[in-house]
């Protein structure tokens, strides 16, 4: 079946097939419709879930983390401010190894306020061992919410699906709906290895001393090394059952290209059309989305990249002190590699400000021009 | 007991950090330092009625929408709720924690339609049929002798009430009028006391037809004939003719008697009874003036009488004070001093002091004196004299004869309905030790409200169920997250005209609606009215219910004493203590 709807309808109708059991969540713009329309369908019968309403971001995540040990599949969804809330919750849920799924809007952390498309907030939980998807369009977003599920109940570590801010949560576009059968079919029901059987009750999240808690860590970083095999291995079942497929990454454009645009969330689409339009002019350029922020794929990028000599990198986000976060991973990423072709962090559309084609192609033209960039931070679209 | 594991390495290690075992030896009360317990206390409207009235228990059953239950509790403490919920001064609303949030609850008027429910379903007391040897003999049928009779009555004692009127009731026959007391209902109640097994003889007076030689069969005598004498003014020309007592006009317009009045009229005193007089003549068609000594703060009337005297027309000019009676042109000639307010005297009130050279004149047909009332001790024995105005008793209420007690206006200087009751019921209980030779003053403290001196006689009769701790919950002591302002629901009165027409009662009875939204209001001040806080609230699920009806009560192997519950409970219904360890 096929719909015209939001991004935000999509994440709905993602949780709905997954026979999510548990949904705790508290409003904040832009994610609000999505908990509104499950609200809905919750209260009005048609949807077999339980809705557990709290005074916070911060109690949903604990209440996920309850539902979650308790061996239910369950979910939430956030935004900004409402994901810094989180965000001592967010090291529980890894650490505790809960498979729980939850969507982040994109959305800029204030002051000053402001309620439109940034990737700060979900960047800035980088470190909290969450899996973190980055999605283009509103079928990936639906998409990706069904492999979240197979994912994380796979490696036992839970998973962020991002989506930007207004450009898909609030956009409307034709979106392929899954029937019930063939998700159930590819998304068996959950079954955790430790549920909580009050017949024999364990004690969960136990202290560990210095003696075992290195270990547990380690634990969480072997799982995050599992992932790239399991994100394949679910994504290639996926795109067999119902035909479309998204990868850790995906190269566009020439194969043999010497600038390279990396780019992750919906400016891909945007870029996509200007580097037609260059390649159409003869330039030697290519693409790379990136979909699978954590664990970062510096293998399936290192793959892509050979033979390019210059990578432009636009960063919807800034770390203050340092500059884009994605150019800063991907320059890691990249030390230990014989090729070390030169990165150009470009800054831009912070705070929702339209990332246009030509900003993109400016950002292309300066890279092509330029053997090095000027600095560590190049600002695109700034008023200055 | 701990079990301490350590692995080799990684690979022996769970996913999740998780105890290898069950953990059912762990309890994790054993953390806990401080231990909430569930502790009714003395809520301050019941620790304040002078009748020992089981306010929470009574209101409760009203929001549960059982009127029977809340008549049933109202009668174990005081056989009068219908007259109480219409002439008692209510100390309760005085002290209900809810007057610090919006208003207090209307407590009388929940405690009058109790009442008026039960005379609508023609409930009626049931005859103790079992009854002991020993016979009480009770002198008086006032509001102390008869609530003395009644407790006696359940307590299984053969009892006899004396009346020397007609008819039976006291004050509240003789001294109330019938716009805040209607006859019909003093007559329920008192026949519900007979329904119960209570013979009151009348006609019969102590000092002229009966002696207390003549009741040598009870082994137990109650003398409760209240205080009936109109203390006099000490000023020259008070024995005038048309000079008359406040008691004696009340009586007689109690007693639908002719009253003979001119249309002028003026009432000296403070109090109640000058307060019903002056309302009860101007009942009559006449015009009426209370004079007072001091000021209104000083008034000992209470405050919603003066107020609904003076809508009615009566006028009441404070700070004078007669010191002659005279007669001109067949009018009396008041000559009043204008008075000032000096220092506090021992009542704890202003002393009022004459402003010299002030005098001047008050013209009016005829003077009713209404300044306090006096007991009259000449017909008792040796032991029972008169003492700064009353008859001293022990504090169980027996006197220096033995097997006589005392109580009601009679030995106490705080003359209401309320106290009169709360006296019966205590000499009940010291009588009932007396014959089963306890120590009553132990007994009686044992049944304090609080810190007393309300008393229950549920409490003497059933120790250790509804227990209640002595401290009187504050309103500090109240989670008041929990309660949305809601306007207090009043008794419509009826209109001033029509009020002043005749002795048609003022007030009438809340609609069932009404009461049950009243009750509603109400805190349940250390109660516990299974609202479910702690449990809902509890983050260790160590509240266990134990059934539908009954309360819950703490799982002491995983309670950690976090005292969450205590502070969620809007009433102050939990307790914390330190561990003994």
């Amino acid at each position: 079946m096929k719909r015209v709807i939001t991004g935000n309808q999509a994440v709905a109708y993602g949780v709905i097939l997954s026979r999510v059991e548990v949904i705790s969540a508290y409003p904040i713009t832009p994610q609000t419709t999505i908990v509104e329309e499950l609200s809905e369908l919750i209260a009005s019968g048609r949807l077999n879930t339980r809705f557990l309403k709290v005074e916070s971001e911060h109690s949903a995540m604990a209440a996920l983390i309850g539902a979650s040990t308790g061996g239910v599949r369950c979910f939430t969804a956030t935004s900004s401010h409402g994901l810094a809330y989180m965000h001592e919750m967010l090291h529980w849920a890894s650490g505790a190894r809960l498979p729980i799924v939850m969507v982040n809007v994109n959305r800029a952390i204030g002051p000053p306020w402001n309620i439109w498309n940034d990737q700060s907030d979900s960047l800035s939980q980088r470190d909290t061992g969450w899996i973190q998807f980055y999605c283009e369009n509103n079928q990936e977003v639906l998409d990706t919410i069904l492999q979240a599920y197979r994912i994380a109940e796979s490696v036992k570590l839970p998973v962020m699906v991002v989506l930007d801010a207004y450009v898909l949560s609030h956009t409307s576009e034709p979106v392929e709906i899954p029937s019930m059968d063939e998700v159930d079919a590819f998304l068996p029901p959950y079954c955790p290895e430790f549920p909580i059987d009050t017949q024999e009750p364990r004690s969960y999240s136990v202290i560990a001393t210095p003696e075992h808690f290195f270990e547990f860590r380690y634990k969480v970083q072997k799982a995050m090394e599992e992932v790239p095999e399991v994100v394949k291995k679910v994504d290639n079942e996926f795109r067999a059952r119902f035909g479309r497929g998204y990868g850790a990454i995906e190269r566009y454009g020439k194969e043999e290209a010497e600038v390279l645009l990396i780019t992750s969330g919906t400016v891909t689409s945007t870029s996509g059309i200007v580097i037609r339009k260059l390649i159409e002019k003869g330039r030697s350029v290519a693409g790379v989305k990136i979909k699978r922020f954590r664990p970062f794929p510096s293998e399936e990028i290192y793959k892509v990249i050979r033979g390019a000599k210059k990578l432009a990198v636009i960063d919807r986000n800034l770390s203050p002190g340092v500059g884009g976060i994605f150019a800063h991973e991907l320059r890691a990423s990249l030390y230990s590699g014989e090729e070390r072709p030169e990165v150009f962090g470009f800054i831009s559309g912070l705070g929702g400000r339209d990332i246009t084609p030509d900003l993109i192609e400016e950002a292309i033209q300066y890279t092509w021009e330029h053997p090095r960039p000027e600095g560590e931070i190049l600002w695109l679209g700034l008023k200055k | 007991m701990t079990k301490q594991f350590t692995f080799k390495g990684a690979p022996e290690m769970p996913t999740i950090p998780i105890s290898l075992g069950d953990m059912v030896w762990n309890k994790t009360g054993t953390w806990r330092i401080q231990r909430p317990f569930y502790e009714d206390k003395a809520p301050p409207c019941n620790a304040a009625c002078p009748a020992g009235n089981d306010i929470v228990a009574f209101i409760q059953k009203i929001a549960k929408e059982d009127f029977e239950g809340a008549w049933t509790i109202l009668k174990e403490e005081n056989p009068f709720p219908g007259i109480c919920g219409r002439v008692c001064f209510h100390p309760c609303e005085s002290k209900c924690n809810r007057g610090s949030f919006d208003e207090p609850i209307s407590i009388h008027a929940l405690e009058r339609f109790v009442a008026d429910f039960a005379t609508s379903q023609h409930k009626k007391m049931k005859w103790m049929a079992e009854k002991g040897r020993e016979k009480v003999a009770i002198i008086g049928s006032g509001p102390a002798g008869l609530s003395c009779a009644f407790h006696l009555t359940k307590l299984h004692y053969n009892v006899t009430v004396f009346e020397s009127f007609s008819l039976s009731g006291g004050m509240l026959r003789l001294g109330i009028p019938s716009y805040r007391l209607p006859k019909d209902v003093l007559d329920r109640e008192i026949s519900d006391m007979e329904a119960l097994g209570v013979e009151i003889r009348r006609g019969v007076t102590l000092g002229e037809n009966l002696r207390l030689e003549d009741l040598k069969d009870y082994q137990a005598i109650f003398i409760a004939i209240g205080a009936h004498q109109s203390r006099g003014l000490g000023i020259p020309g008070e024995k005038r003719k048309n000079v008359f007592s406040g008691l004696d006009i009340l009586r007689k317009i109690n007693l639908n008697k002719r009253v003979k009045l001119g249309d002028k009229i003026a009432i000296i005193g403070g109090g109640n009874t000058a307060i019903d007089v002056a309302r009860s003549v101007i009942r009559l068609g006449k015009k009426a003036t209370i004079l007072y000594r001091r000021s209104k703060e000083e008034m000992p009337a209470f405050e919603e009488e003066i107020s609904e005297a003076l809508e009615e027309g009566v006028k009441i000019r404070y700070l004078v004070n007669p010191i002659r009676i005279g007669q001109k042109d067949g009018l009396k000639r008041l000559e009043c001093l204008r008075m000032e307010l000096g220092e506090k005297d021992e009542s704890g009130r202003r002393r009022p002091l004459p402003i010299s050279n002030s005098n001047f004149f008050i013209e009016v047909e005829d003077v009713i004196v209404a300044a306090g009332e006096e007991i009259e001790v000449s017909f008792l024995p040796k032991g029972m004299e008169k003492k700064e105005g009353i008859v001293l008793t022990q504090k169980d209420g027996s006197t220096g004869v033995k097997g006589i007690f005392a109580g009601g206006d009679l030995t106490s200087n705080q003359r209401t309905v309320a106290h009169a009751i709360g006296s019966g019921k205590k000499a009940a209980m010291a009588i009932d030790c007396y014959f089963r030779d306890k120590d009553s003053e132990e007994a009686i403290r044992q049944t304090f409200i609080g810190e007393g001196p309300s008393i229950s006689i549920f409490r003497y009769l059933h120790p250790g169920e509804r227990v209640m701790d002595s401290h009187i919950v504050t309103f500090e002591e109240l989670n008041m997250d929990y309660f949305e302002s809601a306007k207090r629901q009043k008794e419509s009165k009826r209109l001033i005209k029509e009020r002043i027409k005749g002795f048609d009662e003022v007030t009438s009875t809340l609609t069932n609606s009404s009461a049950i939204e009243e009750a509603e209001r109400c805190f349940n001040c250390g109660t516990c009215n299974e609202c479910e806080n702690c449990y809902v609230f509890c983050p260790d699920a160590s509240i266990l219910k134990r059934g539908e009806d009954l309360s819950h009560q703490v799982d002491y192997d995983f309670c950690k004493g976090c005292g969450i519950c205590l502070t969620e409970c809007p009433r102050g219904a939990i307790s914390l203590e330190e561990e003994a360890r």
